[in-house]
Formats: C-alpha cells, structure tokens, sequence
C-alpha cells in the first residue's frame, strides 16, 4: 500500500518535472530571438533619446592625472549626429575649436595659419591631453549600423538596474571593435561604457554621473572617462547648461566660419 | 756586451723566421695605435655632440624632470631662467651656456602626420654654444621673436618643405593642453651628428615660450665650462650656492658624466678594449714563442757547444730572451709607425659612416677623425715590446735546460 502510494507520487513528480523541463527548452528558445530584439530595441530607445535635432551647451572638462588637474571651459553647438562645433574659452585654450562634420575632424587654432585636419593616426590623439580622443568623438553614430548587439545579463549599476549590452564591430570603420554597454531601465540613458581592442584588452571605461532630463529627453549631465592605458588618468566632463532645438546658422558647422 | 752581439747575429742569420716574428708584433703594434687612436676619436667626437646637443658639461633642470620624461613634463622646468641666466654669466667656472625647451610635436600635413623633435633656443646664445651658422646649408637662421624654424635636412625632405614654406606644429602646453603655431621655413641644417638630421627643427624660444604657455621658464640650461675645472665639482658648487630658494631649489645640476649613457658606454667599451688589446698582443707573441721554442730545438747542438766552452745556463737565457727583445722592439716600432702613418691622415681627413649611422640612436657624428694620442701610442710601443719580451722567457729558460754532453752527442 505504502509502496503503490510512493510509485505514484514518485510519477507524478518525474512527470511535472519533464513537464517544465520541456517547457523552460521551448521558452528558451523562443526568448532567444526576443532578446536580440531586444537588444536593438533599447539601443535604437537609447539613441533617441541622445540625438537631438539642435542644441547649444556650455561645460567643463576636468582632466586629472599624476600632475594634479586642470580645468577647461567650453561652448558647444550640435545638429543632428553628424555636426558639432566646440570653442573652448578657457584662458589657456581661449578660441581654439573642433569642428566635426559627416566624415572630418578639423581642429582651429589661433595662433596657426591653417587648419589642421586630422586623419588617420592622427584621430588616435589626445583631446587637450584628456582621456578622450578625437577618434571617441566620430564613433557612436549610428551603433546598429556598425555593431552587432546581444543582450547579456542585466546588472545594477551605480545603484540602477541596467540591460548590460555586448556589442561586436561588424565593420572595421568603428574606433572600437567590441564595447559594452550598461543602459538605464529607467531612463533609457548610458550608464557605463567599456571599450575594447581586438585582442579583448580593456582600452576605455566611461561612466555617467549625472543626467539632464530636457524636452522629455534624458542625456549625460557630467560623466568621466578613464583611458586604461594610462595610469593614474580620468577626464571628467560637465555640462553646466543646454539648450535644445535651437536656431544654428547653417554656417557655424562650415571651415569658413571656423577660422572667424 | 759579446752575448748582444751573439744575439743580433743570430737574428739576422734567420731572416725569415725574425721577420715572421716582427710582423706577428708589428701587425698587432699598429692595429692597435689605430684603434686606440679611434677610440679616442670617438670619445672627443661624442663628448663635443653630448656637450653641445644633448646635455652639455653640466644640465640643469628640475630633479624629476628626468622621471617623468616620457611624458614631455614641461611644467617641470627651470623657472625664472633669465634670473638664472644673469647669475651663471657672473661665474668663473661658465664658459658659455645655453637655454632650450626641448619637446614633441605632430605636423598634419596633406593628410599625413609627421612626429617630430623641436628645441626652442636663443640664437644669439646658439651662434656661440652650437656655432650653429655652420650647420646651416641652405637659408639663414631664424629670428628671435619671429614665427622661424630652421629644420633638418631629413625633416625637409620627407616633408617635401623648401625655404620660403610654412608648417603647423601641434603640441602639448605647459598645463597640458593643446596649441598649435606655424613656422615659417628660414633655413635648413645639417650636422655630422645624424641624430639632428632626422625629423628635428629650432624655432626661436621667446616664440616656442608663447606656443607652449611657459613664460619665464625654460626645460633646461645646458652648460659648457673653461677647462680648468670639472663637471661634477661644478655641479656640486652649482646646487649649494646657487641652485636655491623658493624658484630654484627643485633644480639639480648634473654633471654629464653622470647622466649620459653613452659616456658610460664608451667608458666600458674603452676598458673591453685594452683587454682585447692584451689578448691580441699576447697572441702575436705566441708567433714569438713558436719561433724561439723551434730556434732552442735546431740550435742544440750550438747550444751544447757554447755551453761546452764555458757558457753558463742564465748566459744561455739571456742570449734567446735578448734574440726576442730586439725582435718585439724592432716589430713594435715599426708597427708603430705605421700604425701612425695610418692613423694621421684619417685624423685630418676622418672616416665617414655615412649612411650606416642613419637613425642610429647614439651621440657619434657620421664622421669620426681618429686622434693620435702620443700617451696610448707610447704605451702600445713599450705594451707590446714589453708583453712579447717576457713571452719569450718560456723557450728561453728552456734553453738553459739543456745539457751539453747531450747535445754533443748529436754531433
């Protein structure tokens, strides 16, 4: 009697376990192709919400390493993805700009008689002797374009949850061939950033420490960027004021206007 | 005054066999007056690019500026360097000196990025420090206050640029930010030294302070002294009378002695050469040894003889080891002097390396002039007179050993 209770409870058990067994190998299959969706879905959100049609912006870079820190002001103007014009005013650096357009890079100076384009090696530089480099400023457009992106395993992150995103080069015009990124749930915003070489090396880490939520829009605030090959480095960056979907004359962005 | 004569008789009575051994001697004696006389070339030659190029007798600069020299500290200067300036001209010791800002720059041009080496100095300064009118080939030299460059010859090339054309430079400032300035192109330089033929230029310093934020401040002050005194007691004077206060009191003065690698190079290379020196001398003695050992063996029979006619074992010896002193004495000398028969044009017309010491990163001209020096090349005459001489005691004592009744019996 005993027996015959236990063969049947033992039975039902092993059949219910089957039973989820089966259906967790069916779910999983069909999450799978979900969270490549996913993934894309909260890239192209996060995009969104970066991307602005004008906007004019006023902030500081705080560049630290083994020296001590230095500080340098600047104005900024922006249109669309492909356009941006920074001045800075600091007095060091007073009138100097980067003007970055679809496919160049040309930086102002005005002690110099001509401007400076950079190409090539040349984007690898230094921004100012920060942890960012000019190459940082052209990448990012368009990441869906250049990445392949997989949805990992969520993470908390300075406190929020965030979708943690892996994201593989496709093409080899990309500065970085794989980064990862650490998106708010909430915000839609980056978190953090890690950057890698080829061979897997950790090259760049950005973390975001402040949003400024504007037009229903959430970015960056104040975030800083740590070059892992150099030691005892992080650039801090800090947007004290923005203005979205301001007028921009169309020749702001041009190499005449530049050197005025 | 019999056994001198016995020994000349013999040696000439072996021509060949003498011969032999002088030349063993000789080639040796003359190698090595060359030699020597190269080092020494080479020593002066690297000695003259260290002090006028590189660091002078004397380098002051800020202590860590030597830490932190990969990444281009300029903030770690020598401050207030017109105060210093004033104050050093004052000093019996100084013969001249030169202020400079060394640093690294990028040049963009039509799409390509050229690394180079720029120096910030005072011509008027340089005129005397570097004579640096000489080591200009084409152009003048810019002017102080003006946006000039005078760039080297390899710079020039590479970058297609002629007198008369301008190029940015884009480097780092004091407070590590960015500028940039263009430079008109005055003149063009070349040295013996190649290590400033490469992607090297000189711009004025007043101008390069303003490129790079740095006021009254230079990286270093290369200094040159009177012969008479000597880098390091200088540099030690230097640092507890004047190097002090708030402005200077981080500066060191180090004496070139100290700090250039190269000089520390060339000092062992120096000592591994007397070594080889030895070595060679005592491989031509073994010619000499050759020589004597098979001279005791034919000569038994004469030996017993002279020994049978009442000449005594240390005669005997004697006798072989005079053979050898006149042998090593007469192949020194006359390697000698043809050691410097080769070596006097070379110092007047020198040896060029050419294109060998392209982009070779060491402080020695493309031409070296070998200098005769007559201390080392006494010393290589009396060396290997002196080493060859008591090589041939070996087979002389051997001589000695033999016995005449033994010997006459081979009659």
């Amino acid at each position: 009697m005993y027996k015959t209770t236990y063969d049947h409870w033992s039975k039902t058990k092993t059949r219910r376990i089957v039973g989820l067994l089966i259906l967790t190998i069916l779910f999983s299959a069909a999450a799978a192709p979900l969270s490549a969706m996913d993934a894309e879905e909260i890239i192209q959100k996060m995009e969104e919400n970066q991307v602005h049609q004008s906007a004019y912006s006023e902030g500081r870079m705080i560049i630290r390493d083994r020296f001590g820190e230095k500080e340098s002001s600047f104005k900024s103007w922006a249109r669309g993805e492909d356009e941006s014009l920074i001045e800075f005013t600091s007095r060091q650096e007073r009138g100097q700009k980067i003007l970055r357009t679809e496919d160049e890079i040309y930086l102002y100076f005005p002690d110099a008689a001509e401007v400076i384009r950079l190409q090539g090696a040349a984007l690898r530089d230094s921004v100012l002797g920060s942890d960012l480099s000019y190459e940082d400023m052209t990448g990012d457009k368009g990441l869906l374009d250049s990445y392949e992106v997989e949805l990992l395993e969520d993470e908390v992150v300075d406190g929020q949850p965030c979708y943690q995103i892996d994201m593989r080069a496709v093409s080899r015009d990309v500065p970085y061939p794989r980064q990862v990124i650490w998106v708010d749930k909430e915000l839609f915003a980056t978190r953090k950033v890690h950057k890698y070489s080829l061979s897997g090396k950790l090259l760049k880490e950005m973390r975001i420490q402040d949003y400024i939520t504007q037009n229903g829009k959430t970015f960056p605030a104040r975030f800083v960027v740590e070059d892992k090959m150099k030691s005892n480095s992080s650039t801090s960056f800090i947007i004290d004021q923005i203005d979205l979907g301001v007028e921009i004359p169309e020749a702001t962005f041009s190499l005449q206007e530049l050197t005025w | 005054m019999k056994l001198r004569k016995i020994a000349w008789r013999n040696i000439r009575r072996n021509g060949r066999r003498s011969l032999l051994s002088m030349s063993a001697i000789g080639i040796a004696a003359m190698a090595f007056v060359f030699l020597f006389g190269f080092i020494e070339g080479m020593k002066h030659d690297v000695a003259y690019n260290i002090h006028t190029f590189v660091n002078g007798e004397v380098l002051v600069r800020h202590q860590d500026f030597a830490k932190y020299r990969h990444l281009n500290p300029l903030h770690l200067g020598v401050k207030n360097y017109q105060e210093l300036v004033s104050n050093l001209e004052t000093r019996p010791e100084v013969e001249m000196m030169s202020p400079r800002i060394k640093f690294p720059t990028a040049i963009y041009q039509e799409g390509n990025t050229y690394r180079a080496q720029g120096m910030g100095v005072d011509f008027n300064h340089e005129t005397e420090y570097q004579q640096i009118e000489q080591y200009v080939v084409e152009g003048r030299l810019p002017r102080n206050g003006e946006n000039e460059a005078l760039i080297a010859s390899g710079l020039a090339k590479d970058m297609g640029l002629e007198i008369g054309d301008r190029f940015t430079i884009l480097t780092q400032t004091m407070g590590r930010g960015m500028n940039a300035i263009t430079l008109n192109i005055t003149g063009i330089s070349h040295y013996d030294f190649q290590g400033l033929n490469g992607n090297f230029f000189q711009a004025p310093l007043d101008r390069i302070q303003y490129l790079l934020r740095m006021e009254d401040s230079v990286s270093e002050i290369l200094i040159k002294l009177h012969e008479d005194y000597t880098p390091e007691s200088f540099a030690s004077v230097l640092k507890t009378e004047l190097l002090q206060g708030e402005s200077w009191a981080e500066l060191e003065a180090a004496p070139w002695t100290r700090i250039s690698e190269t000089y520390n190079m060339i000092a062992l290379a120096e000592a591994i050469y007397y070594l080889i020196a030895l070595l060679f001398f005592f491989l031509g003695s073994t010619v000499i040894i050759n020589t004597m050992m098979m001279t005791v063996f034919e000569r038994r029979k004469e030996i017993g003889t002279v020994s049978a006619m009442g000449m005594t074992g240390p005669e005997v010896v004697r006798l072989f080891f005079l053979e050898a002193f006149y042998i090593s004495v007469i192949g020194s000398f006359v390697g000698v002097l043809v050691g410097i028969g080769i070596t006097y044009p070379l110092s007047i017309y020198g040896i060029s390396f050419g294109a060998a010491m392209e982009g070779v990163d060491f402080e020695m001209s493309e031409v070296v002039r070998p200098i005769l020096n007559f201390k080392s090349t006494i010393f290589v005459f009396v060396y290997s007179s002196l080493v060859a001489s008591l090589a041939s005691l070996i087979p002389s004592r051997k001589s000695a050993k033999v016995k005449p009744v033994e010997a006459l019996r081979a009659i």
